[in-house]
């Protein structure tokens, strides 16, 4: 007779945030002996260290500098100020009530046994936690990424700050160098320049936001620019940091000239990593630097362990890693396995005006070669933009030959609101013709979206 | 260096675990090195390098396997040495 292997576990769960969270709670659920490990902090890095607490500051940020400029609505603001350990008690509020945060308890409450500590595969079953042996049938590596510095000469003999760390700080700098000009590096610098900081980004490319189409970046540039001052250094390169006095001095070059500026502060967000350093070579778990190899039912190369989230080293949102970890308990859990569907997942940067796109961009389209059309419609065309006194802004909708939408981006006040028609259409194929027979209501952002869907039909 | 106290699960668990000696560690390097006919002052030199490394690599980690010491060693010793880190690699092999 066969030997049945015993394990402490069914499944354990490496990392609780997004990509392991959902998992453990629905195995624990449907009856399963769970454990969770965590390294850093529980709930992982959306609501301790990124989308919620940014959020929570981008939303303080944004009412007092709509506040500020109310003057042209016959508003009296010229007193207006804000106290900056009273806005990171807010954020901290924000924080602590998603209920994950930083809570232990929320997890041992639903049944699974959560573990602090550095998970180390010893063999394919066994993990070791702080020297404590724990074995299971199946694993989820959810272990998430880290920001990276870019190898920039002087950068590791000074201290810069991360967007995790720049959360913590005591007061907004006076002045702030930005290395990375992507969404989180965008959104930090509308939040600093808001309370009162001199921003400089710096980015590679010859936009910032260089995944986005080419209208976005050069829009969010202008505005950054006007209306708070940012300054952009595009197609640049930074060559190196140093200490200079209190502050630290960058060097960069750009068109070929070498400047230098002066600034209190550095942030660092020129890009992130998985976190693969588990011992997965002990479990035969197969890797790159950029993440873990799985199969499109997020099993890895050992078929009991699978991995979800930002270790996959693909898009980093939140909603996707929520949407694998659910996929990846299904296949843990029953024989009918499932793959998870990344159609029409929207992205969203932050920033007023927000940016949020769907599908396709127009360079995708263009690296596949596809036949396709495109409308946007500004938002200065439409009823909301004078009744709000805001204009810079469009929606762009691009479908295919047949009318069929398949992608869209946003720039708009309430953009991460309005993409979900557009995400519906791209999931269920539905036409531009569609959308513009769809009444939306007068006075809305979203109106925009049939001007933009009518020019298409 | 000698402070940090990392317990090593030897190969296949066959074996009781035992505690991190870095002067093992750098014994093992040096051998690899000197086999090599690196000239000793260079050894030495290459073996405290990758001990160092490897020591900041286990800073987080309070139980690594046999495996794993020898995979970080080799991937460093790589970087100085890349026919000591062969003979590292391969020693079981080919003594």
């Amino acid at each position: 007779m066969a030997t049945k292997h015993t394990f402490d576990y069914d499944l354990i769960v490496i990392g609780s945030g997004a990509g392991g969270s959902a998992a453990a709670t629905i195995a624990a659920r449907d009856g399963k002996r769970v454990a969770i490990i965590e390294a850093d902090t529980f709930g992982g890095d959306s609501p301790n260290w990124s989308d919620v607490p940014t959020k929570a500051l981008l939303h303080a940020a944004h009412l007092y500098d709509e506040a500020r400029h109310g003057a042209r609505f016959g508003l009296r603001s010229s007193t207006l100020g804000y106290n900056y350990p009273s806005i990171r008690a807010w954020k901290d509020l924000a924080v602590g009530r998603t209920g994950a945060g930083g809570n232990r308890r929320y997890y041992e409450n639903q049944n699974v046994s959560a573990y602090s500590g550095t998970a180390h595969f010893l063999s394919p079953n066994e993990i070791s936690v702080n020297r404590r042996h724990l074995s299971a049938r199946s694993f989820l590596i959810a272990s998430g990424s880290h920001w990276v510095a870019p190898a920039i000469q002087g950068l590791d003999k000074i201290d810069y700050l991360t967007p995790r760390t720049i959360l913590e700080s005591i007061r907004p700098p006076k002045s702030l160098f930005i290395i990375g000009g992507g969404g989180i590096g965008v959104e930090i610098a509308q939040l600093m320049a808001i309370f009162g900081t001199k921003v400089y980004i710096a980015e590679k490319a010859s936009r910032i936001l260089p995944h986005q189409d080419a209208e976005v970046g050069s829009l969010m540039e202008r505005t950054l620019h006007e209306q708070k001052g940012v300054t952009s250094l595009t197609e640049t390169r930074v060559l190196s940091v140093i200490k200079d006095g209190l502050g630290k001095r960058v060097t960069y070059l750009r068109g070929g000239v070498e400047k230098f500026v002066k600034v209190d502060e550095i942030l660092v967000a020129a890009g992130r990593l998985p976190n693969v350093d588990l011992g997965l070579e002990n479990a035969t778990v197969k890797y790159t630097p950029k993440g873990i190899e799985v199969n499109d039912q997020l099993q890895t190369s050992a078929k009991h362990i699978f991995a979800a989230g930002d270790v996959l080293g693909r898009d980093s949102h939140t909603h996707s890693a929520l949407l694998e970890s659910r996929v990846a308990a299904n296949n843990i859990l029953h024989k009918t396995k499932a793959s998870p569907d990344y159609t029409a997942t929207p992205g969203v940067i932050w920033t007023f005006p927000a940016v949020a796109h769907v599908g396709l961009n127009e360079d995708d389209c263009m690296k596949r070669d596809l036949a396709i059309n495109k409308a946007v419609a500004p938002l200065n065309g439409i009823a909301r933009s004078n009744t709000s006194d805001f204009r810079d802004g469009f929606v762009k909708i691009i479908s295919d030959k047949k009318g069929v939408v398949i992608g869209a981006t946003i720039v708009a006040p309430h953009a991460a609101e309005m993409i979900h028609e557009l995400a519906l259409a791209v999931k269920h194929g539905l036409t531009a013709d569609d959308i513009a027979q769809t009444p939306h209501a007068f006075l809305s952002w979203s109106e925009a979206i049939r001007v933009a869907a009518t020019k298409l039909t | 260096m000698t402070g940090l106290a990392i317990d090593i699960v030897k190969r296949g668990g066959q074996r009781p675990s035992e505690q991190f000696s870095h002067t093992k560690l750098h014994a093992s390097i040096l051998a690899a090195c000197l086999s090599v006919r690196t000239p000793p002052g260079q050894a030495e030199v290459i073996a405290r390098t990758v001990t160092a490394s490897l020591i900041s690599w286990l800073q987080t980690k309070p139980e690594v396997t046999s495996h794993d010491l020898r995979r970080i060693a080799s991937q460093h010793l790589h970087t100085h040495h890349p026919d000591a880190a062969y003979i590292y690699e391969q020693h079981r092999i080919t003594i």
